[in-house]
């Protein structure tokens, strides 16, 4: 369980910062052309060392946030920093780590040989690699299955290696969408566990998830979007248990049914 | 300059223990392998049918899984959120296309090559005495599947359908082999109709002069043939055509958003 009031700005600034940023997508369609916004005005910001979560409905602007975050999209109008630099620089790349929801792998491959190839890319030098590799499938609990074929996996070990590429090469910040969709309880347990253990080494973790519980065990501040705005942020002491409360009188439409 | 060969080993990894890829070398063989019973049809010319057939069978092979390879590799990543995984590390997005290019034509070089060694072993076996002209034969096809490879890269990045890309690419592959009778046209005609000639002047521009790898129509000819073949000429001019394509294609895929 994390410090109810985790870091504050002052522990060393913020890792991810959104000032005023809008995305809208624009399509054509046989001469018409149709804007929708994804996000609106987004203003927050992760500070270092802490987890901080998303949380809301479906298409209310998570998965477009860590895009924007990430530099697979470019914002609108605004601005997006990670590390203090703009997402795509090569920079800030090398300090982020990202796990996608159900990443895939191919089977035929192992876990060895799938984060020797994503150790390449995020620019370890060659004999660095195999040491960390060894050490990161430990610490993912795949040490037992490191020389098996990914075809063999089950969705929870899947998503350890998923984690495990993300964290291989040591990043400021963690980004994971939908961390636990589609695991066991076990497995959400585990992978939980994983995560309070990288945050207490000072990984900072911007977490999205559909599981309001798991955010409530996990994160040290929760934002809320509501139709690609966000509604509200919440520290841990905001909702002392009650997190799906609050949720829900944020996104509820007044006197109807979410 | 590592990442492009990381990106194109972990290609060419991947398409050689692909089921599919066995699948179609199976394929290619079993045709192959029926194609003496085409000869046999033919019994005074059975080498000369052989040699054409296997020839053009193996350049079709390979242009068919470098175009539907080039014009989906994106996509496909794209739906395994691999591409989220790669790009969100320090990798340039020029990189990442060039080394997956590179993996795609040299698993499909390799495939080429195979089906070569089986074609050249039934036609030493039906009593043809090996000629270095077969070497330039394939060579030719192999480069008409880099250049159209190329084209079907750029044409995925710029239409909004694989399929497009697809119809388009064999579209331009087809005129490709008719670049010499669309240039007589335009020098025969072009002073009279300046207006109906400019498109056509424009598409022998744009289009490859794919005829010019076609040393197949020419594997009659007496032996020795090898030291006609402009081959520097033809490395020039298909690199030159590559390079061009994927230069657009890098420009287009720094501005795609995911």
């Amino acid at each position: 369980m994390p410090d109810p009031n985790g870091p504050s700005a002052s522990d060393g600034g913020a890792v991810l910062r959104f000032r005023d940023v809008t995305k809208t997508y624009v399509s054509s369609h046989l001469g018409r052309t149709r804007t929708v916004r994804g996000v609106s005005e987004l203003d927050f910001e992760v500070r270092r060392g802490e987890v901080f979560g998303l949380l809301g409905l479906n298409g209310s602007g998570k998965t477009t946030t860590f895009k924007l975050a990430l530099g697979l999209l470019s914002p609108t109008q605004g601005e997006v920093s990670v590390l203090g630099l703009r997402p795509r620089d090569p920079r800030a790349l090398a300090g982020l780590g990202f796990l996608p929801e159900l990443p895939w792998f191919p089977g035929f491959m192992t876990p060895q040989e799938i984060l020797r190839f994503y150790g390449g890319l995020s620019g370890l030098p060659d004999a660095e690699i195999p040491g960390r590799v060894a050490r990161v499938i430990e610490r993912v609990g795949l040490g037992a299955a490191a020389g098996r074929r990914i075809a063999e996996f089950s969705k929870g070990m899947v998503q350890r290696v998923g984690l495990a590429q993300a964290i291989l090469h040591d990043p400021a910040l963690v980004v994971l969408d939908e961390p636990v969709s589609g695991l066991d309880p076990l497995a959400i347990k585990d992978f939980r566990d994983l995560l309070v253990e990288l945050n207490a080494k000072g990984k900072t973790i911007l977490v999205s998830s559909h599981s309001i519980s798991e955010l409530e065990k996990l994160c040290h501040r929760v934002g809320i979007l509501k139709d690609g705005r966000l509604a509200r942020v919440l520290q841990a002491q905001d909702w002392s248990g009650g997190l799906e409360e609050r949720f829900i009188e944020t996104v509820r439409p007044a006197g109807g049914a979410a | 300059m590592r990442a492009v060969l990381l990106l194109a080993l972990n290609s060419w990894v991947e398409n050689l223990r692909n089921r599919f890829f066995g699948l179609v070398l199976a394929f290619a063989g079993t045709v192959l392998y029926l194609s003496m019973l085409l000869g046999l049809l033919a019994s005074d010319q059975e080498v000369r049918v052989l040699l054409d057939f296997g020839l053009g069978f193996i350049e079709l092979m390979g242009l068919v899984g470098a175009v539907y390879g080039a014009s989906t590799v994106v996509l496909r990543e794209m739906e395994s959120k691999t591409v989220y995984m790669i790009l969100t590390r320090p990798v340039e997005r020029s990189s990442y296309l060039l080394g997956r290019y590179l993996g795609l034509m040299l698993s499909v070089g390799g495939a080429m090559l195979i089906m070569a060694g089986a074609h050249v072993f039934m036609l030493v076996l039906k009593g043809w005495a090996f000629r270095p002209d077969y070497c330039w034969a394939f060579l030719g096809a192999f480069l008409k599947v880099l250049v159209t490879g190329s084209l079907a890269l750029f044409l995925a990045l710029s239409t909004t359908s694989a399929l497009s890309a697809l119809s388009i690419t064999m579209i331009i592959w087809s005129l490709g082999h008719f670049l010499p009778e669309i240039r007589l046209m335009v020098r025969r005609f072009g002073s009279d109709s300046t207006l109906l000639m400019a498109p056509l002047q424009a598409v022998s521009w744009v289009i490859p002069d794919l005829q010019l790898f076609n040393l197949r129509d020419r594997l009659d000819l007496p032996a020795g043939l090898a030291q006609c073949v402009p081959v520097g000429s033809w490395l020039v001019y298909a690199a030159g055509y590559c390079c061009v394509w994927l230069v657009l294609s890098s420009a287009l895929f720094k501005r795609k958003e995911f």
